[in-house]
């Protein structure tokens, strides 16, 4: 029996709720481990989105993932989005919180995107601290993703790998290991994907992500719009073995295909989970697409449309 | 150099992050983001030297990394903006909307943390650069609509169609996922046929929190309802038509009104008692007789939409 990580329980194999499948969801109640929701979508929400997600919340175990925390960003914390993400968290009864390790904007401004920081002392112990303050205002350690990237800095000292080691050790809180994130991330800047998968502390690894992406020949876009490649399946092989029976969720954000199938593609990974953990049935045989070479935008893009007559 | 030195050589983030923004979001691309003032205030480095800032891929270039952050920055937005205005965008053609978008998004920034307020300026931005109609040369609803007016009687008021079918769109975009009456029981018509004749005109009526008015100079309620139907309709002819949009069962409604009844919702949500607005509406409607024949029935109607939410009678003598 695995241990929970951080206090945070294996939850199985989860779905990214989107809109889209609001009203599938509460008039079918598929067979779905859990669901991770965009905190943003739903803490300010006064409408139908948030009165569904509170039926959603009364069947499923819910974890929260935000796109806009900003951790390392040199800009203040947000104190007023903190204070909302926990009280939506507690509504909730959020099995946990993440977001990314990324900088969204300074100077006031947002640009809606998973930006990139330098890899070194400085960046590591401006994050550190960062992280501290937000775990002492969610009151419970905060899980972080590595996103992915399409630059690097002259400044970096160190690997993606070694700088969330180290910040996850030293500001003690969990990793969100996005599978998809560490191969797109490898092509984009010429690594080894399986030694990053190897390096990180696993016993800090409270999640896995998995999802689509758009390789554009030269560089890949994680698009999210389509079905787990096979490189990616085998790296989540690899991943699962090494950090063991952790929870795992798709995401799949454009071009989004009927909830039926969204859930048989996470269902696949029972076929990529080690012998460690046997006696789960298999999914028949996955059969990955070839990689698609159309253009597409880097997730996050999250907005829920209006409902009018 | 030791590690201890090369680390004490790493510039400071945030200087770093400014620089980036400053690149990645310019208008005109990487390299005049990099030549920028903005980003030369940060870091004094031009595209040929990129490279001690940003380090090149095997496959791509500085710029052509930066690159992919700075597509992204415009089209992600640009995409959202089109799923918040639909209509406006139906309207205008996607190329046109994207212009008047793109110059949205560089003159008012997000500053949220929620894609939800990133069009909060967006019909203020309309009404203080009013898109001229020479602007629209070449859009959709030009080539496929017919003209419904001679194009230089429309061109002074071109601006208002485009102004007042984004305030529609706003509105029914704040009146979504805004505050909303589902746990609470509104005003019903029974408690409201039910107040005594000599108690109503001092009566005040207290609106749902989610009740809008609109007035518009172009009947873009109608528009929109053609959209919605997936009729091609043509842009309409100037016209003043009214709106009420509300929220019932967390879907969002609309209800066309006519002038007398704008103006008398106006009046009650502002607070005047059922006496003083009807009679603020009988000084400019012509024909009162109609007006006092149609009040029951307009009460009726709002009541059973769900447009009060509680009355306030005088207290007894």
């Amino acid at each position: 029996m695995i241990p929970p990580r951080l206090g945070y329980d294996r939850l199985g194999l989860g779905v990214g709720l989107r809109s889209v499948h609001f009203q599938h969801i509460l008039s079918e109640q598929p067979r779905v481990d859990w669901f991770e929701i965009i905190s943003e979508n739903f803490m300010d929400s006064q409408g139908r989105p948030r009165h569904v997600l509170d039926q959603i919340a009364e069947r499923y175990p819910i974890v929260m993932h935000g796109v806009s925390m900003s951790i390392g960003s040199t800009d203040p914390l947000n104190r007023d989005y903190l204070a909302k993400l926990k009280r939506l968290a507690d509504s909730v009864q959020a099995r946990w919180v993440s977001d990314h390790l990324c900088w969204t904007g300074v100077a006031g401004r947002n640009s809606h995107d998973l930006l990139p920081i330098p890899l070194n002392e400085r960046t590591l112990r401006h994050v550190v601290q960062r992280i501290r303050i937000v775990q002492d205002v969610l009151e419970r350690p905060l899980v972080l993703e590595n996103p992915s990237s399409y630059v690097t800095f002259a400044d970096s000292t160190m690997s993606e790998w070694e700088f969330i080691s180290r910040m996850a050790d030293e500001a003690d809180c969990g990793l969100l290991l996005d599978v998809n994130n560490v191969y797109v991330s490898s092509v984009n800047h010429d690594f080894d994907p399986a030694e990053y998968i190897a390096s990180v502390p696993h016993r800090r690894v409270v999640q896995f992500h998995l999802a689509g992406h758009t390789n554009m020949g030269t560089h890949c876009i994680d698009t999210h719009d389509g079905q787990v490649i096979d490189p990616v399946w085998e790296l989540y092989r690899l991943a699962y073995r090494l950090a063991g029976g952790v929870s795992t969720l798709l995401e799949w954000d454009a071009k989004i295909p009927p909830f039926p199938e969204v859930h048989a593609e996470v269902m696949k990974a029972r076929q990529y989970i080690d012998d460690a953990h046997p006696g789960l049935p298999l999914a028949p045989p996955a059969s990955g697409p070839e990689e698609t070479d159309s253009g597409g935008i880097p997730q996050p893009l999250h907005l829920i449309p209006a409902e009018v007559e | 150099m030791n590690d201890e030195a090369r680390e004490d050589a790493t510039r400071e983030l945030d200087v770093v992050q400014r620089w980036m923004q400053a690149v990645i979001t310019h208008p005109l691309g990487i390299a005049s983001g990099v030549e920028s003032p903005e980003a030369r205030a940060e870091l004094d480095v031009d595209t040929t030297h990129l490279e001690s800032i940003v380090a090149r891929s095997k496959a791509l270039t500085s710029v052509e990394r930066l690159a992919i952050y700075g597509n992204a920055y415009y089209a992600r937005l640009l995409e959202c903006m089109r799923d918040l205005f639909p209509a406006l965008v139906d309207a205008l053609g996607e190329d046109l909307f994207d212009s008047f978008a793109f110059s949205y998004l560089q003159q008012y920034p997000s500053r949220s943390y929620t894609l939800e307020h990133l069009a909060d300026r967006f019909v203020q931005f309309l009404e203080e650069t009013r898109p001229e109609l020479s602007e629209s040369t070449g859009n959709e609803a030009d080539d496929s609509g017919e003209p419904a007016a001679d194009e230089g009687a429309i061109a002074a008021t071109w601006p208002d169609f485009i102004i007042d079918l984004a305030r529609l769109e706003w509105t029914i975009d704040q009146v979504f996922d805004g505050p909303g009456v589902e746990r609470e029981a509104p005003l019903t018509a029974e408690r409201l046929m039910s107040i005594p004749a000599d108690q109503w005109a001092d009566a005040r009526l207290a609106p749902v929190v989610c009740l809008r008015l609109l007035a518009f100079k172009y009947p873009v309620n109608d528009y929109y309802t053609a959209f919605r139907a997936g009729d091609d309709a043509p842009i309409p002819d100037p016209q003043e038509s009214f709106a009420a949009i509300t929220r019932r069962d967390y879907i969002v409604r609309r209800f066309e009104l006519s002038k007398p009844q704008y103006e008398l919702l106006s009046a009650l949500v502002e607070g005047r008692t059922v006496g003083e607005a009807i009679a603020d509406v009988a000084t400019f409607c012509a024909d009162v007789d109609t007006l006092a024949g149609s009040l029951q029935d307009w009460f009726r109607i709002w009541s059973v939409n769900g447009f009060f939410q509680q009355i306030h009678l005088p207290p007894d003598d």
